[in-house]
C-alpha cells in the first residue's frame, strides 16, 4: 500500500468517528447549555448557586483537565468510562458551561418590558419563558454558541488523549509509521479548517434565516 | 502508592505553574504584538496584506491547537532549519495563534472608534499616523482589556495542551505524578484548581487595569 | 352607564425604599366609565397602575375587580389578568412575533383558544384600531410608533377585558402620532369600554373622561368632572399644574 492509499483508507473511520463525536457532543452541549442558563437567571438561590458553581468550574478547568479526570481520575472512584463516552461527556460539560454564559447574558439583555407585558396577558412565569423569553434570548445567543460549535469541532481532536480513533490519532498513528509529518499534519490541519468553515457558513445561513427585523443579535467571544 | 507519597508530589506540580504562566505571558505577548500590528493593516492597510492576514486568521481560528503544534514542531521549524525546543515551539504556536485572535479583538475596537475619532483628529490638522497612534490606538486599546482578559484564560487553558510536546508545565506533572503514585484523580484536581487561581488572579489583575484606564462616565464597557 | 363597580381601590400604599410613592389612594369605577389620571411627573401614576394589575406588589391596600379581591394573597393573579388589558408607555410588543401573532399570543397560549378562532379575534381586534391587513404581517421594528400602540392596544382588547388601563399612552410618541393613538382610545371609551387613563393630554381628557382625578405626592388631592377640574379647579396645585400644561399645550398646538 502507498503512504496516501494508507492514510487515506485510515483516515476514512477516523472522520466517521470524529463526526459521531460531533453529533452527540453538539446538541447535548447546546440543550444543557440553555438549561443551565435558564437556571442562573430564574433558579432560585439554590439552582442559581449550584448552575454557577458548575459552570465556575468547567470554564476554570482546561478541557484537557476535565477529559483526564473523565478517563483516569473516575476509574479511581470505581467509574469507568469508555475513551468515546469520557471524551464526549468532558466536552459537553465543558462547552454547556460556556454556552450557558452566552444564553445567560442574552436573557438578560432582553428588557423588562416583554416580562411585563407578558405577564399583563396573564401569562404564568412557564409560558412566558417559553413563549416569549426563549424565543428571544436564542436568537440574541445565537453568534455565540455558533462560535462554541467552532470550537467544538476544533476540541474534538483531545479525543486523541484518551485514545478514541479520531482525525488526528489516525494522524499521528500514520505519522508514526511513515515520518511524514508535513504530509500528514497539513492534511489533517486542512481536514478540520474545511470542517470549521462548513460550519461557519452553515451557521451564518442559519443566523441569516432566523433573522427577524430590529433584532439585534450581538454577543461577543 | 497512597497519600503520603503523594505530598511528595506536590510541590513537583506546583512548579509546572511558573513554566504554564511563562506558556502564557510568552503566548499573549507575541499575540499581542501580532495583534495590534494586523488589526492596524486590516484598518489602514492595502487590499493584498488584508487578504494575506484573513487568510492567517483563518488558518489559526479554523484548526486545533494540538494540530498545530505538531505541524510546526516536526514539519515547519525542521524544514526551516530551525532547531526549536518543546517550550519555544509552544510559545510561538501559541503567539500566533492568539495573534490571530487578538487581531480581531483589535480591529473591532479600533473599528468602534474609528470614524468619528479619526475625523475629530483630521480636522484639527493631524496627520493619519499622528491620529493613530495619539488618539485611535490607545482608546482601541482601553476598549479591547475585558476581551484580552478573556483571552489570557483562554491561553491559560490551552496551555495545557504543550504537555503533548513534553513542556513540563502544570498538565505534564499532574500527568507524571498521577503515573507515579498510580492515583490519577487528585493530581489532576489539583492541578485543575491551580488553573482555576491563576485564572481568578488573571482576571483580577486585568479587572484593575480596565479601572485604572477608564475614562470616567465614557460610553466604554 | 350601568352603576356596578368594576373597579375599587382602597388605601393603596407602596414604597420604594424610604420613598412613598403611594400614600393611600382609594376609588372606584363603575361599568363603562372613563377615569383619567393626571399630575406632575413621578408623582406614582405609573405605580398606580402597575399596582391594580398586580404587576408590581402593593404594600398594603386592597383592590376588587369585580367581585374578586387582586389583594388577597390565595387569588391566582395570573387569571384575573386575563381581564385587565394593560397599554404600556413604551409598548411593549414582542419583538420576535408578528403584528397579527403579538395579538393572538394571548388567546392562544393564555386562553387556549384554537388557532382559527385566535386568528379571527385577532384580526377583528386589529381592524378596531384601524391596522389593516397590509400590516400584520409586519414586525415590531417595522411599524411606526403610533401603529405600534395600536397594535398593543389590539392585543390587549383581544382578550376582552373587563377594563382597560392605559398608563401613558402616548408620551412616548410624537404628535403626529398621538392624535391616532387618542383617536383610538376615545372610540373605544365611546364604546362602552370601561377604562382607567393615565395622560398629559389635557385636550384628550376633557373630550373623553367622566371623571378626572389629579395625583400629587402619592395621593388623590382633586376629582371631578373635566370641566371644572381644568377650568375650575378648587385647589391652588391644581390650577397651577393646569396653568403650566395648558400654557406648554397652547403652544405646541
Amino acid at each position: 500500500m502507498s503512504f496516501w492509499d494508507e492514510f487515506l483508507s485510515k483516515l476514512y473511520p477516523g472522520a466517521l468517528t470524529t463526526l459521531q463525536l460531533l453529533a452527540v457532543t453538539i446538541p447535548s452541549s447546546i440543550i444543557l447549555g440553555i438549561f443551565i442558563g435558564f437556571l442562573r437567571v430564574y433558579g432560585g438561590k439554590i439552582g442559581k448557586t449550584l448552575a454557577n458553581l458548575y459552570v465556575y468550574i468547567f470554564r476554570g478547568f482546561p478541557l484537557l483537565v476535565t477529559l483526564m479526570i473523565m478517563f483516569f481520575g473516575l476509574a479511581d472512584i470505581g467509574i469507568r468510562l469508555t475513551p468515546y463516552w469520557a471524551a464526549a461527556l468532558a466536552i459537553i460539560v465543558c462547552s454547556s458551561a460556556y454556552q450557558s454564559e452566552y444564553v445567560r447574558m442574552s436573557i438578560l439583555s432582553i428588557d423588562e418590558g416583554q416580562s411585563l407585558a407578558a405577564r399583563s396577558l396573564g401569562m404564568r412565569r412557564s409560558a412566558e419563558i417559553l413563549y416569549i423569553i426563549l424565543p428571544q434570548a436564542l436568537r440574541i445567543a445565537l453568534p455565540g454558541i455558533g462560535n462554541e460549535v467552532i470550537y467544538m469541532i476544533l476540541y474534538s481532536s483531545l479525543a486523541y488523549v484518551v485514545g478514541v480513533n479520531e482525525i488526528f490519532s489516525v494522524a499521528i498513528s500514520v505519522n508514526s509509521i511513515w515520518f511524514k509529518p508535513t504530509e500528514v499534519f497539513l492534511t489533517t490541519a486542512l481536514i478540520y479548517l474545511a470542517m470549521t468553515t462548513t460550519a461557519s457558513y452553515g451557521l451564518k445561513k442559519l443566523e441569516r434565516k432566523l433573522w427577524i427585523p430590529g433584532f439585534e443579535t450581538g454577543v461577543r467571544r | 502508592m497512597n497519600l503520603m507519597t503523594f505530598s511528595k508530589y506536590l510541590p513537583y506540580i506546583f512548579e509546572g505553574s511558573l513554566w504554564s504562566l511563562g506558556l502564557v505571558l510568552g503566548g499573549l505577548g507575541i499575540g499581542f504584538a501580532i495583534g495590534v500590528t494586523f488589526s492596524l493593516i486590516q484598518v489602514y492597510g492595502n487590499p493584498l496584506l488584508k487578504r494575506l492576514i484573513s487568510l492567517y486568521v483563518w488558518f489559526f481560528r479554523g484548526t486545533p491547537l494540538i494540530v498545530q503544534l505538531f505541524l510546526f514542531h516536526w514539519s515547519i521549524f525542521p524544514a526551516l532549519g530551525i532547531k526549536s525546543t518543546a517550550l519555544t515551539t509552544s510559545i510561538t504556536v501559541l503567539g500566533l495563534r492568539s495573534g490571530a485572535y487578538q487581531s480581531q479583538i483589535f480591529r473591532g475596537a479600533i473599528g468602534s472608534i474609528e470614524e468619528t475619532q479619526m475625523l475629530a483628529a483630521r480636522a484639527l490638522g493631524m496627520s493619519n499616523w499622528d491620529a493613530i497612534s495619539s488618539i485611535i490606538l490607545p482608546q482601541a486599546l482601553r476598549i479591547a482589556i475585558p476581551q484580552i482578559s478573556n483571552e489570557y484564560s483562554i491561553i491559560l487553558k490551552d496551555s495545557a495542551i504543550c504537555f503533548i510536546l513534553g513542556v513540563m508545565e502544570l498538565m505534564t506533572r499532574a500527568k507524571y505524578a498521577a503515573i507515579a503514585t498510580g492515583i490519577a484523580l487528585i493530581p489532576y484536581l489539583i492541578a485543575g484548581l491551580i488553573y482555576l487561581v491563576l485564572t481568578y488572579i488573571g482576571t483580577m489583575f486585568f479587572n484593575l487595569i480596565y479601572l485604572k484606564m477608564r475614562i470616567p462616565d465614557s460610553m466604554e464597557g | 352607564m350601568s352603576d356596578e363597580i368594576v373597579l375599587r381601590v382602597k388605601d393603596l400604599c407602596k414604597r420604594y425604599g424610604d420613598k412613598a410613592v403611594l400614600r393611600g389612594v382609594s376609588f372606584e369605577v363603575e361599568r363603562g366609565e372613563v377615569k383619567v389620571i393626571m399630575g406632575p411627573s413621578g408623582t406614582g401614576k405609573t405605580t398606580l397602575l402597575k399596582c391594580i394589575d398586580m404587576l408590581v406588589k402593593p404594600d398594603s391596600g386592597k383592590i376588587w375587580l369585580e367581585d374578586l379581591e387582586l389583594t388577597d394573597p390565595r387569588t391566582d393573579v395570573s387569571e384575573a389578568r386575563r381581564k385587565i388589558g394593560f397599554v404600556f408607555q413604551e409598548f411593549n410588543l414582542f419583538h420576535h412575533l408578528t403584528a397579527i401573532k403579538n395579538v393572538m399570543i394571548g388567546l392562544t397560549k393564555v386562553k387556549k383558544l384554537p388557532k382559527d378562532e385566535a386568528r379571527a379575534i385577532a384580526e377583528r381586534s386589529l381592524l378596531k384600531v384601524h391596522i389593516d391587513r397590509e400590516l400584520w404581517d409586519r414586525y415590531p421594528a417595522q411599524l411606526s410608533g403610533g401603529q405600534k400602540q395600536r397594535v398593543a392596544i389590539a392585543r390587549a382588547l383581544a382578550m376582552e377585558p373587563t377594563i382597560m388601563l392605559y398608563d401613558e399612552p402616548t408620551s412616548a410618541l410624537d404628535p403626529q402620532l398621538t392624535r391616532e393613538v387618542l383617536e383610538v382610545i376615545k372610540e373605544l371609551a365611546e364604546d362602552e369600554m370601561t377604562s382607567l387613563i393615565v395622560t398629559h393630554e389635557v385636550n384628550f381628557a376633557s373630550e373623553v373622561a367622566d371623571e378626572i382625578m389629579i395625583m400629587m405626592d402619592g395621593r388623590i388631592v382633586e376629582r371631578g368632572d373635566p370641566r371644572s377640574i381644568i377650568y375650575d379647579p378648587r385647589r391652588e396645585e391644581t390650577r397651577r399644574f393646569f396653568n403650566k400644561i395648558v400654557k406648554i399645550g397652547d403652544e405646541l398646538r
